[in-house]
């Protein structure tokens, strides 16, 4: 069984809005998926399906087991940041790594020191004396030394500044990250875990709009910088979305041959944030 | 499991400190009011004497051990009503505050149950706070009969036959825990009730929690002039842990002599009574289904 996540036309209703409407994917062992998608657009509850913490309609199976129904099991497995600042304010360094020790039979106090060593988080401190950049590079700590085959991160770096972020993505990928292990993540951010992802999913209205290796994304997706009589006859091929840049056209096309854009401009693969806002917008017309 | 629960018992002393603060607080205070007292009574340095000398020489044993229970007695019911005002906060605020700060969503990033969590609150709740409060009752007691002990022999008296060999420290001590205990559990569905409202409420646990209380006793008499609720939850009866029988008697006959067996407290408590009693198990229910619906709610609702 390579497939780690399995989801079968799973769909979460609050009342009448759907915030998750009969999606359907497959997660494989090893690979780092980034879930995009705008405020609102489900990602949260996904997660928390994903996570056991909602019941949801349809099959969805993580780590073979039954995410709501088995969560004991689940959580010795999986290991999640749902926000920053969830680690409870009164508790100290100290006393946090000996809670999880204690209840976490694939925790290595070893490792979280050994993390903790690198950052400025005092063992003496409480939570509440530190920064919230050394709250999350705490929690880092113990999630990294967590040996878990799922992760979750739901925006981890919200809040933080940018040479926090970078490390902390560099973090991840030497210290954590191996091919037994597979990383679920979702950020605003895109620009910046951009390179790491081997996979993205995007998701509006409760629906997967994308869902790719980002192998794939050149074979499939051609930005196309144009102007003037060009525009025109690309415009034939029936670009997703098109945007103005300083004057010039931008188009986005997808499965169109690259070599039929050629001759008519600039082309490149679209980054995820230009990829995304094209499928956004694409699907609302 | 047990490992499991020992460390989220231990979870609730960090978090909590109330827990063992108070009993210190109230121990400090008892032991200050105690020596308070016997500066005060050293005034009375003629009486005091006569008293000194009359305790040693006139009293029995039994009078004697009656007069150093009685102490124990008025210095020990300080820490029962603690008890109940710190149970009722520690409960109320046990499932709350973790939703208040969402640090409930780490916690449930770990391997445990809900049962497991709300469990270790039930435990800490009727049998850890209260074994605290026999700690402190017995430490209290200790030192208070060792700062008594000091000022008797400061007055000439025998510290040896007035206190040490007259208290009845082990059955004074058998009583508080029994009592303590007993009452903790008989009122479990209290218990029950303040963690059920502390995992449901979206604001000020304690007002949804004691707003009942009084609100339906008083619809209740209006409306049907009856006093069901009230007698069934606030009063519960009184407890059944006691031979009232004997108290009756003594009540009775006007005499308040103890008598040799009168003065020890273990008589006076009847567990097979209290075991026995109907209003206890269905005490024990009624708290079992408000702590199952705590783990309900905790399980269920989506935190978002």
């Amino acid at each position: 069984m390579t497939s780690l996540v399995s989801a079968k036309g799973v769909s979460k209703h609050f009342g009448a809005l759907r915030a998750v409407d009969n999606v359907s994917f497959e997660i494989e062992k090893g690979r780092i998926l980034g879930l995009i998608g705008p405020n609102g657009a489900g990602k949260t509850t996904l997660l928390k399906a994903v996570l056991g913490l909602t019941d949801c309609d349809g099959e969805l199976s993580v780590l073979g087991l039954d995410p709501f129904r088995q969560r004991k099991e689940l959580m010795q497995n999986i290991c999640f940041i749902a926000d920053v600042a969830v680690l409870p304010r009164w508790i100290g360094v100290e006393q946090l790594l000996d809670f999880v020790e204690a209840v976490h039979p694939n925790f290595s106090r070893k490792r979280a020191e050994q993390f903790l060593t690198e950052t400025k988080v005092r063992r003496d401190a409480k939570v509440r004396e530190l920064s919230k950049g050394m709250i999350t590079q705490l929690h880092l700590s113990i999630i990294m030394a967590i040996d878990a085959r799922l992760l979750v991160l739901d925006e981890p770096t919200l809040g933080l500044d940018i040479i926090f972020r970078k490390d902390f993505y560099a973090n991840l990928l030497s210290d954590y990250f191996d091919e037994e292990r597979t990383i679920l993540i979702t950020t605003h951010q895109v620009e910046e875990i951009e390179n790491l992802l081997t996979d993205i999913m995007f998701i509006n209205d409760g629906r997967i709009l994308l869902d790719a290796s980002m192998d794939d994304l050149p074979a499939t997706y051609v930005e196309l910088m144009t102007s003037g009589e060009k525009a025109d006859r690309a415009r034939g091929f029936g670009p997703i979305y098109e945007r103005d840049v300083f004057g010039k056209k931008v188009m986005l096309f997808e499965g169109v041959d690259r070599s039929n854009l050629t001759g008519l401009g600039e082309c490149h693969t679209p980054s995820v944030a230009d990829l995304f806002v094209a499928k956004v917008k694409g699907a609302r017309k | 499991m047990i490992a499991h629960q020992l460390a989220l018992i231990k979870r609730e002393f960090w978090e909590h400190r109330a827990i063992y603060v108070t009993p210190i607080v109230i121990a400090i205070i008892v032991t200050l009011g105690v020596m308070a007292m016997l500066v005060f009574v050293s005034g009375f340095a003629k009486e005091l004497n006569i008293a000194i000398f009359g305790a040693q020489n006139i009293a029995g044993e039994v009078e004697r051990k009656a007069a150093l229970t009685g102490f124990f007695l008025s210095t020990s019911w300080f820490f029962l009503v603690a008890l109940g005002i710190l149970t009722a906060f520690y409960c109320l605020d046990s499932l709350y505050a973790e939703r208040k700060d969402k640090s409930i969503l780490f916690w449930r990033s770990l391997p445990i149950t809900d049962a497991e969590t709300v469990i270790s609150k039930l435990v800490t709740a009727v049998v850890v706070i209260p074994l605290i409060a026999v700690a402190g009752i017995i430490v209290t007691h200790l030192v208070n009969l060792a700062v008594t002990s000091v000022w008797v022999m400061s007055k000439d008296g025998n510290a040896l036959l007035l206190i040490w060999k007259s208290v009845p420290l082990l059955d004074n001590w058998a009583a508080a825990l029994i009592v303590t205990l007993a009452g903790a559990i008989w009122m479990s569905p209290f218990v029950g009730w303040f963690l059920f409202v502390s995992a449901y409420t979206r604001r000020s646990p304690f007002l949804m929690a004691f707003l009942p209380l009084v609100v339906i006793p008083l619809l209740e008499g209006i409306f049907f002039r009856s006093k069901i609720f009230a007698e069934a939850v606030l009063d519960r009866g009184g407890i059944p842990l006691f031979r009232t029988h004997e108290l009756e008697a003594m009540i009775e006959s006007g005499d308040w002599r103890l008598s040799g067996e009168a003065t020890n407290l273990l008589t006076h408590i009847d567990l097979v009574k209290f075991i026995t009693s109907p209003s206890l198990w269905g005490g024990m229910v009624v708290c079992g289904l408000f702590v199952t619906a705590a783990i309900y709610v905790r399980r269920y609702r989506d935190e978002s």
